[in-house]
């Protein structure tokens, strides 16, 4: 019981803490700002680096995503918690890269036609040369377990990717992941139910 | 409410994931005894769970990404916050009426020419010697400050309204223990100032006095990686070097090896690393690897001796 009101103590804290950064970094504080940063920035890199899969991309939807939150802090109105509110934008930044890179695919895969230009490299070829697995880091992990997620993952729809990701490899309740995007809980258990049947059809028959 | 076994394995997904409360689980836990379908996609879903478990560690960020990202983020505040220090700040943004234009730009003339002209005292007299601003600047520059790179940023013939910009500059003296945040902001920003590499050895020796802190450990590091002036990069290399053993500075050492271009460096980041983790047969891997092509023969001497240490 100690432990319980220790631990809410603590909460209510580092939750005061937190607002009277965010007070400060609204005023200009740039400090304070990059102090909001520092307690984020490594699940907000995880998530777009898992999201993207590859080192640049991971890289601009960091930047884009604090660059937001900085311009648009001063919009912040404590309706919902920090954390909830630049997992927001991460995430929207982070599908609204994964929807340039579906256009580009679509181009790639129209200008590729390996009939009409045998020069230009193959779909597979360039898509290859940007995800997650052609980082060496990434390679030196089971190469074969790791290949198979990643084909699995890319079996799931931008939200069941999200969800998924937000839940499994980012350990968010899903009633946080509702609000992060903009719905319910409810509807963030349907995605993860989805992206869960599709990966266990992948996973456990290849 | 009677359940079919489609809700039932939709249960068997948050139950996995904890998401179940108490009540819901008993029900799910009540039907899995019963059901042989549902068990097995009980069983079929720890399955995938494992699989997936068996990559976790191939999920790390790695450590130089979090430190480029870093740099990179703190790169775009200071563009957003020099385009801000035109027009935007308070400070900077006066306005004139038009029966004051030519007033305000004479005292601010004026200011200035006097600014020069106590400083120039000072200099003499000594840097105790504090000067009293001329009145007409009043609430626009602060006391002791000076106004540099003064443009007209839009004067409108119709309103009469003119917009001024510049920066102001104020002389500052701080005394105060390492522990004291203020003292290590301001050797943080010191460290950022990137016309004075004096002022960023300076900042990165007291620091590298008492790294006690993450804050300042990571200050070190970014100097290390990053700093263009290789005196800056050995001075943080050797402040970390005690720290050599943790992951992060590790990782910070070998973007060193594989990037820095002063062999002194890559030599002082290599003899660390070997220093503190004489027995480490991963990250002897990881600096062959970083090391493959380095045209230095010492370099290559030591990474056989840390690689034929650590087997």
């Amino acid at each position: 019981m100690e432990a319980i009101l220790k631990r809410t103590a603590q909460r209510a804290h580092e939750s005061e803490d937190e607002k009277f950064l965010i007070e400060q970094a609204q005023n200009g504080d740039r400090e304070a700002f990059e102090q909001l940063v520092r307690r984020h920035d490594r699940d907000i890199l995880r998530l777009a680096f898992h999201m993207l899969g590859n080192r640049e991309e991971a890289r601009e939807v960091f930047q884009e995503t604090f660059l937001k939150a900085y311009r648009s802090l001063g919009r912040f109105r404590f309706e919902s918690s920090f954390y909830t509110w630049i997992y927001r934008i991460a995430t929207n930044v982070s599908l609204d890269h994964l929807r340039k890179r579906q256009t580009l695919k679509e181009e790639i895969s129209y200008e590729s036609d390996t009939e009409m230009h045998p020069d230009r490299p193959a779909l597979k070829d360039t898509l290859a040369a940007t995800t997650y697995y052609s980082n060496p880091e990434r390679r030196l992990y089971g190469k074969e377990v790791g290949q198979k997620i990643q084909d699995a993952l890319k079996t799931l729809s931008e939200k069941e990717r999200l969800v998924f990701e937000l839940r499994h490899y980012q350990g968010l309740r899903l009633k946080m992941i509702g609000e992060i995007m903009g719905s319910t809980e409810e509807t963030a258990k349907n995605y993860l139910f989805r992206a869960t049947q599709k990966l266990r059809a992948y996973l456990t028959n290849v | 409410m009677n359940l079919n076994c489609k809700d039932y394995q939709h249960q068997i997904t948050l139950l996995l994931y904890n998401e179940l409360d108490e009540r819901t689980r008993g029900e799910l836990e009540e039907h899995l005894r019963e059901c042989g379908v549902c068990k097995d996609a009980l069983e079929l879903e720890r399955t995938m769970h494992s699989v997936l478990a068996e990559d976790t560690a191939g999920w790390d960020v790695p450590s130089d990404l979090l430190l480029e990202s870093r740099k990179a983020l703190a790169d775009g505040l200071d563009r957003i916050e020099n385009k801000r220090s035109w027009w935007r700040m308070p400070a900077f943004s006066v306005v004139f009426t038009p029966m004051r234009l030519l007033e305000s730009a004479a005292l601010i003339t004026m200011g200035l020419a006097l600014g020069v002209y106590v400083s120039n005292q000072q200099a003499r007299v000594g840097p105790s010697v504090a000067a009293n601003p001329p009145d007409s600047q009043g609430s626009v520059i602060p006391r002791n400050g000076t106004i540099s790179n003064l443009q007209v940023i839009n004067a409108d013939p119709v309103t009469g309204q003119v917009e001024l910009a510049g920066e102001v500059s104020q002389p500052l003296r701080f005394h105060g223990k390492m522990e004291d945040d203020t003292v290590r902001q301001l050797l943080f920003n010191a460290l950022r100032d990137a016309s004075n590499p004096g002022s960023r050895l300076k900042a990165v020796e007291v620091l590298s006095q008492k790294p006690t802190d993450e804050s300042i450990e990571e200050a070190l590091i970014n100097a290390l990686v990053y700093d263009d002036d290789a005196g800056v990069r050995m001075r943080a290399l050797e402040g970390l070097k005690t720290f050599a053993n943790e992951q992060h500075v590790q990782a910070a050492f070998i973007h060193t090896l594989q990037n820095d271009e002063n062999a002194g460096i890559r030599i002082g980041a290599i003899e660390a690393l070997l220093a503190r983790n004489p027995k480490d047969p991963d990250l002897a891997q990881k600096i062959t690897e970083a090391t493959k092509r380095d045209d230095n023969p010492y370099i290559r001497t030591k990474v056989l001796q840390f690689a034929g240490s650590a087997k």
